[in-house]
């Protein structure tokens, strides 16, 4: 009989772990996902009562982070990504540089928050002057994102940072260049081909890109010349020195090897034979 | 010096006898152990993981090791009543508790040694030089010898588990000792912010003993900083063990 009441009582518990366990699964899935993130604190304060583990515990947050972020049925799961990723886990260990690029990535890849993500990209180069791959990265979001001139600055930063590799600032001139503003994109490539740390590949690159960029910026100053003359005179010139007689260039360019640039008068277009050989 | 030598070892065989020792040592290894399966689970660096987790098992695991076999060392002799055999032998009670002490210290070495030993060969078997490690894995131990030197001298006067108390107490307010400087900003009246200055300076700061961060970012501490602490750390040591010798020297045995 005392045998059976313990066998039952047994039973009785074990039945009771299994229910309770399931039904409090139940309840903790139907809860929105990111109530929970409500109350992580600011990791200035995590840290404070971390007694001297702030790095094992910004590494805890890390490996939380990385699943609760791999499940994409949270609802409303960027909202908390920058506090996570900025607040806690780099205030935890200012030093970890993973949570920096990984939480842009998902602010910006996935979050579509573009800002958020520089922004936490700034904040872990400041605290890690040395770390250039941050800048670098936020450079291509830049990029990615259509923004040339901010690219450019932040290749330039990340070049600038204590021993980034000097084909940096091959990106910073690519940037510039596609800004539009050739004339600074020539000098940024010239910095390339005048600077003794680069190798022979890097210095033929820069002296290609001097060359494309020389041949663009000329046809779009003789293009520009064209249009006024038309705009003058109700006609497309006839030959390219009319340009110089009508006052409108004071000397006509010519192309990198030297020769004068080819124009169609039926077309008014202005090419050069130096364009052809770019990129060989 | 005989004494000391001769109960410091005896402290030592008989820690060694302890089963829960080897436990503590056994859940430090077996967790720098999963520390290489618990990095998979990351995106990134993970040997930073495996490094974070082995120098905070060493550490955690040290200070259990502190507390559990310090506070009673002392209590023991008392209540197993063999500290009359001993003192009746030719050994002062300065040199009973000062050889309590090194008993410790080369209990907790060794812990320090062979776990730091592991974590070693865990981030060198991540393709990592580990050397980087020495200098946080060298401070844990001296701050574990500073948290055994508050275990002994707590031990020389109270029960296990009011000096078990006392010790968690101090490591908790060595690592919060920052807050007396907060807590002196806020203060109005000069009496309160001297009290502040007071205990700041005179309880012990543990943070000054952390370069966990330093070493795993494989940072350059600033010059001198290791000697310093070092310095610090042992001379603080030294100076609670003097204070446990002379509180010892008073006791009286019913």
């Amino acid at each position: 009989m005392r045998r059976v009441f313990i066998v039952g009582l047994l039973a009785l518990a074990v039945f009771g772990v299994g229910s309770a366990r399931a039904r409090l699964a139940d309840i903790d899935a139907a809860k929105s996902g990111t109530k929970d993130l409500l109350y992580m604190p600011n990791g200035k304060y995590l840290k404070a009562i971390s007694l001297g583990h702030a790095p094992l515990l910004a590494d805890f947050v890390y490996l939380w982070a990385i699943q609760y972020y791999s499940d994409y049925s949270q609802e409303d799961r960027y909202r908390y990504v920058e506090h996570v990723f900025g607040d806690v886990i780099a205030e935890l260990d200012p030093g970890y540089i993973d949570p920096y690029w990984l939480g842009a990535l998902i602010l910006t890849t996935e979050g579509r928050d573009e800002e958020a993500g520089l922004r936490l990209l700034d904040r872990g180069f400041e605290k890690n002057p040395s770390q250039w791959i941050l800048p670098f990265l936020a450079g291509w979001e830049c990029q990615r994102f259509g923004q040339f001139d901010r690219a450019a600055a932040y290749f330039d930063r990340a070049a600038k940072a204590p021993g980034a590799p000097p084909d940096l600032f091959r990106l910073k001139a690519g940037m510039t260049a596609r800004t539009g503003n050739l004339k600074e994109a020539i000098a940024r490539w010239q910095d390339v081909l005048d600077d003794p740390r680069n190798n022979d590949e890097a210095r033929a690159i820069a002296a290609r890109q001097i060359r494309t960029l020389s041949v663009r910026a000329d046809v779009e100053a003789l293009d520009t010349a064209i249009a006024t003359y038309r705009e003058r005179n109700g006609r497309l010139p006839r030959r390219l020195d009319e340009l110089v007689r009508a006052g409108i260039l004071s000397a006509l360019p010519s192309d990198p090897d030297g020769n004068a640039y080819a124009y169609d008068p039926s077309a008014g277009t202005v090419f050069s034979a130096a364009s052809r050989v770019l990129g060989s | 010096m005989n004494a000391i030598v001769a109960i410091a070892l005896n402290t030592f065989r008989e820690a060694i006898r302890d089963r829960i020792l080897y436990l503590i040592l056994a859940f430090a290894l077996v967790l720098i152990a999963v520390s290489h399966f618990v990095s998979l689970l990351t995106v990134g660096s993970e040997v930073k993981i495996v490094k974070d987790l082995g120098l905070s098992a060493i550490s955690f695991f040290g200070l259990l090791t502190a507390v559990f076999v310090g506070v009673s060392l002392v209590f023991k002799e008392i209540e197993r009543r063999t500290i009359y055999t001993l003192l009746a032998q030719p050994v002062r009670r300065w040199q009973f508790v000062f050889g309590k002490y090194v008993g410790l210290s080369i209990v907790l070495g060794s812990s320090v040694v062979l776990t730091g030993a592991a974590l070693l060969v865990a981030v060198a078997l991540k393709g990592e030089s580990p050397f980087g490690l020495l200098p946080a894995i060298a401070l844990v131990l001296v701050e574990l010898e500073l948290i055994a030197a508050f275990a002994v001298l707590f031990s020389s006067f109270t029960n296990p588990i009011l000096a078990a108390v006392g010790t968690m107490a101090t490591y908790v307010v060595g690592h919060l000792s920052w807050s007396f400087d907060l807590l002196e900003k806020r203060m109005a009246g000069d009496m309160g912010k001297a009290i502040c200055r007071g205990l700041h300076a005179v309880l012990p700061n543990l943070d000054r003993l952390n370069v966990k961060a330093s070493a795993v970012h494989g940072l350059a501490l600033p010059p001198g900083y290791f000697a310093a602490a070092l310095v610090y750390g042992l001379s603080y040591a030294v100076l609670i063990v003097i204070l446990a010798c002379l509180i010892f020297e008073r006791r009286e045995f019913v």
